[in-house]
């Protein structure tokens, strides 16, 4: 009898043990359910970017290498490409010329970079020489000057034209009380981006400034000792001349320059685009009002920036936020940094470029 | 050696209670137990599973909603930008006077309050922003430490250049605010981007409980819990709030970041649905007791078990009792049978039952009776068969015969009657050879009426004309002298009638005689011996006992008329109640014996006797 009770305990405990979900020892993990794709064991962190293979060379060339704006420039696609993991090589010609412009460019086809960023001199002289770089797989961009579509991928551009060329001359009707004559001092008829502000500048005037009167218009061709001469010459030519509109940045300091040594600061309005750093000194004396500008170190950033994407096969895109600058705005196949800024004597100070 | 072992475990030798219950409990029990546990354990595998494929995607769902809020909130630093006034004092490097600093803060902290605190967006708690050695703040929560502008300074200031928002889990801050509300400080660094300068530091503490709002959208249990952890196990937020700031170490056991898995590391068994995003991977948990998923489903298990367990006992209750009446009755069995191995043949083995059982005990008790009788039987009719022999011997060489007739001798000598003393000689010495030399049970009709004859003679040589006899037969010689009877028959009934007829008579007439008649009991033709006398006769009351002692065969008491129920019984032994003796007597006239006995021949005498 004892072997039967034995049985039944037996049975009993089977029965118990079975029905009692079975409880193994230790921890266990055990996979119900993945929603994750058989190949990637997927337990690391997310992947950062894509980080280049090798060193990505990438030429950033200026309209010309000695003017302040394109060093500033400079400085900010460098603090990109310490950012960022890539070699910027800032070159070009020293003034700012298409001719030795292509030469640049020819020499950095030979350097193979991977990519080239230029503020082109001539939109259409410089695009030959960029349909070479293109060919022999180099990968063209633009910043700050533009060149025809088909010499590029997309354009850097800093401020959207119409924007700043009705900006730029709403500063001076403001400064100038809406009446008087002017003159527009632009940097050379040849570069895009001017002549496009030169466009907006006029229409603004037409629409809205009929007491405004354009005398001249003068080419600085981006070098500050014809700029100096050319406001001069502007001063003499034009005695009763009230304003004066630089609409590149050499213009406006050698406009404010001639002003305050004629001894008319004050009485000729002087406004432009230029760097805080050359219109401090202007603007604290009074020999110039307002300077406009976008910060250059901002576009060198987001040029390299912009440039290291598209080498990783990423094209900008409309509200795109880039990191080290902010949301950007591209309207077509352009890109538009935002919004210009304005320097006064009171805020100049908070710049440094 | 092992064989001999394993007969020993053979299931047939096991007790029957144990074969009903194994029986049963195989039979019944244990399917069903199969089957509940088969189908409970599917049915608790398909809801994990169902549940484990969908909590993924809702928490991949709430975690892309945490992900979207998280990130609305990461943009709140750039509204710092939209505002030049905001910008020119993060700019500002140095004040000539304390009041400049003032005013500073205070247009700082105002902004803060206006644009953060108490702006649109209800998770700021905090807004904390260092630039250069100064600290402009604005909180809706105090914190605990006295100190804290100090440690936020001193943080802010050891802290990696990065544009990006970085998430600060409160316990990396040695500042605690007062209330315990879940909170992360996103802290971000404010760049001059225009400048391409570092302004200052950023911090954003974040109230975390629009998870809470999140998450119980899609579960309302109480016991499960839900967290999120950074991808280094860092509990950013837990519906434990105990929990928060602590560190998972299982992290890197899991055996995934995007799905479900079982676990028992908590001593409970989970369900946890894991979502990973892939962005800031941060790591969304979701983990139910596996009890809460089947609870339905076990208490259907239980239910079942507990009645099965019922069943089984029930059913080794029934196999018990089954069993037991089975086995009683022939442990019964068992102890009777030793009983009559020892002898014992009076038991009686009582099952009132209509089973096998019950016709197995009325077979046993049958059969014990049938041993029983026919022991009985033979026994009986052996001693009662030994008895008439003996009887018969003695009466053969009765001694008193013996005297009597010697003594008639002697006189015959005295008196010189040669010729009867030769004669009486002869007729007793044939009387002894008959006696003696024959030893078999029959003897032929002529060889016992010969026999008689002498003794007749006999004791009418003593008695002279008081004894007078005839001896007739009618039967053929042949059948005379071929057909056996018992032997010895004839002499005790003569005897009888000589004994009682010489007590009151002066004179016994003995009239014996033999004939074949058809017997009315027996159905055929019977050999019929009659002994008639004129004797006294015997009174009626007398003729019943008689009869009845005739009928009971008893040998009991050697009553006066032994020899007549000796010859009965001896007859009734070897050929069955329907021969014997018949008595017929009138008082005073006479008795008249019907000895009927059926023939019988030779072959067959001789078969009987062996």
């Amino acid at each position: 009898m004892s072997g039967l009770y034995r049985t039944i305990f037996v049975l009993l405990f089977i029965a118990l043990l079975g029905s009692s979900c079975q409880s193994g020892p230790g921890n266990r993990y055990e996979l119900v359910y993945s929603m994750e794709p058989v190949s990637s064991s997927g337990h690391s962190a997310p992947q950062s970017t894509d980080e280049p293979q090798r060193k990505y060379k990438i030429a950033f060339v200026p309209k010309g290498t000695e003017i302040d704006y394109f060093n500033y420039a400079a400085q900010g696609a460098q603090e990109a490409a310490r950012n960022l993991g890539v070699e910027v090589l800032f070159r070009g010609s020293t003034i700012a010329d298409a001719g030795l412009q292509i030469e640049a460019v020819e020499r950095l086809i030979e350097e193979k970079v991977d990519l080239i960023a230029i503020s082109a001199n001539d939109p259409v002289k410089l695009v030959p020489v960029l349909e070479e770089a293109r060919a022999a797989g180099i990968k063209v961009i633009t910043w700050d000057a533009d060149t025809l579509p088909e010499g590029r991928e997309f354009f850097v551009n800093m401020v959207d034209p119409e924007v700043l060329g009705r900006h730029l001359l709403d500063t001076l009707a403001s400064t100038m009380g809406e009446a008087g004559n002017y003159a527009i001092m632009t940097g050379s008829f040849s570069a895009a981006n001017l002549n496009e502000w030169l466009k907006w500048i006029n229409v603004q005037q037409r629409e809205y400034y009929p007491d405004l009167n354009l005398v001249a218009t003068v080419a600085t061709d981006d070098d500050r000792d014809k700029a100096y001469e050319v406001a001069n010459k502007l001063l003499m030519d034009y005695p009763d001349l009230n304003g004066i509109i630089g609409n590149s940045s050499v213009g406006p300091p050698a406009a404010a320059q001639a002003v305050k040594e004629a001894g008319k600061a004050g009485s000729v309005k002087v406004v432009g685009l230029s760097n805080p750093n050359l219109m401090r000194d202007y603007l604290h004396e009074g020999s110039a009002q307002v300077a406009t500008l976008w910060s250059p170190k901002k576009l060198g950033y987001l040029t390299i920036a912009l440039a290291c994407n598209y080498l990783n096969e990423v094209l900008p895109v409309d509200g795109q936020a880039v990191e080290g600058v902010g949301i950007v705005r591209v309207n077509g196949d352009m890109v538009i940094m935002g919004e210009p800024l304005d320097f006064n004597a009171e805020n100049v100070d908070q710049y440094d470029f | 050696m092992t064989s001999k072992r394993w007969r020993g475990f053979e299931f047939r030798n096991y007790p029957i209670a144990y074969k009903l219950i194994v029986s049963y409990t195989l039979l019944t029990a244990l399917p069903l137990l199969l089957l509940v546990y088969i189908s409970y354990t599917q049915y608790a595998r398909s809801v994990e599973e169902q549940i484990g494929e969908y909590m993924p995607r809702f928490l991949y769902q709430a975690n892309a909603d945490v992900g979207k809020h998280i990130d609305e909130l990461t943009t709140l630093p750039e509204i710092l930008f939209n505002s030049d006034s905001i910008l020119a004092i993060l700019r500002r490097t140095s004040y000539t006077q304390r009041s400049e600093l003032n005013r500073d803060q205070y247009a700082m902290n105002s902004y803060l309050a206006r644009t953060y605190t108490n702006g649109r967006n209800a998770d700021v708690l905090g807004v904390f922003v260092v630039s250069n050695d100064r600290l402009f703040s604005s909180s809706k929560l105090n914190f605990k430490e006295t100190d804290w502008s100090r440690t936020i300074t001193d943080y802010a200031a050891g802290i990696e250049p990065s544009g990006k928002v970085r998430i600060i889990l409160p316990d990396e801050i040695d500042v605690q605010f007062e209330s315990d509300v879940p909170y992360v400080f996103m802290l971000q660094q404010i760049n001059d981007v225009d400048n391409r300068k570092y302004l200052g530091t950023m911090l954003i503490a974040v109230d975390l409980s629009f998870i809470d709002d999140i998450v119980r959208n899609f579960e309302k249990n109480a016991r499960a819990d839900l967290w999120v952890m950074n991808p280094s196990g860092k509990i950013i937020y837990h519906t434990n709030r105990h929990l928060i700031g602590s560190e998972d170490k299982d992290v890197a056991k899991y055996p995934t970041l995007n799905g479900s898995f079982r676990t028992n590391a908590t001593g409970q068994d989970r369900l946890v649905s894991v979502n990973q995003t892939t962005d800031r991977g941060w790591i969304l948990l979701h983990s139910i007791p596996l009890r809460d998923l089947t609870e339905r489903t076990d208490l259907v298990r239980n239910v079942t078990v507990f009645v099965l367990i019922g069943i089984i006992i029930l059913t080794s209750v029934i196999g018990v009792i089954i069993s037991y009446s089975m086995t009683r009755p022939l442990k019964k069995l068992t102890g009777l049978m030793k009983t009559v191995e020892m002898g014992d043949f009076q038991v009686d083995l009582k099952v009132q039952r209509g089973d096998e059982v019950g016709m197995l005990a009325r077979s046993f008790n049958s059969m014990i009776a049938t041993i029983r009788d026919l022991i009985q039987q033979n026994y009986q009719i052996e001693i009662r068969q030994k008895n008439a022999e003996l009887y018969a011997l003695q009466s053969q060489i009765n001694p008193h015969f013996m005297y009597n007739t010697l003594e008639t001798i002697g006189m015959a000598v005295e008196e010189g009657e040669t010729e009867v003393v030769v004669d009486m000689v002869t007729l007793l010495g044939r009387m002894l050879r008959f006696s003696v030399s024959n030893q078999s049970k029959f003897v032929t009709i002529a060889e016992e009426v010969q026999h008689v004859r002498d003794y007749l003679t006999i004791q009418k040589f003593r008695f002279e004309d008081r004894v007078s006899f005839e001896i007739v037969h009618h039967m053929n010689e042949n059948d005379f002298h071929t057909l056996f009877i018992p032997k010895f028959i004839l002499q005790p009934i003569v005897e009888n009638s000589i004994k009682y007829g010489l007590e009151t008579r002066k004179t016994l007439e003995i009239h014996i005689a033999v004939s074949e008649e058809f017997g009315a009991r027996s159905g055929k033709r019977d050999v019929v011996l009659r002994i008639r006398d004129n004797g006294p006769g015997i009174p009626p009351d007398r003729v019943i006992e008689l009869e009845q002692s005739l009928k009971k065969s008893s040998l009991e008491s050697r009553s006066s008329h032994f020899g007549l129920v000796n010859v009965n019984a001896r007859i009734v032994m070897m050929h069955g109640a329907d021969y014997g003796l018949q008595l017929h007597s009138i008082v005073g006239k006479g008795t008249e014996i019907m000895i009927r006995i059926p023939m019988t021949r030779g072959e067959a005498i001789s078969n009987a006797n062996d």
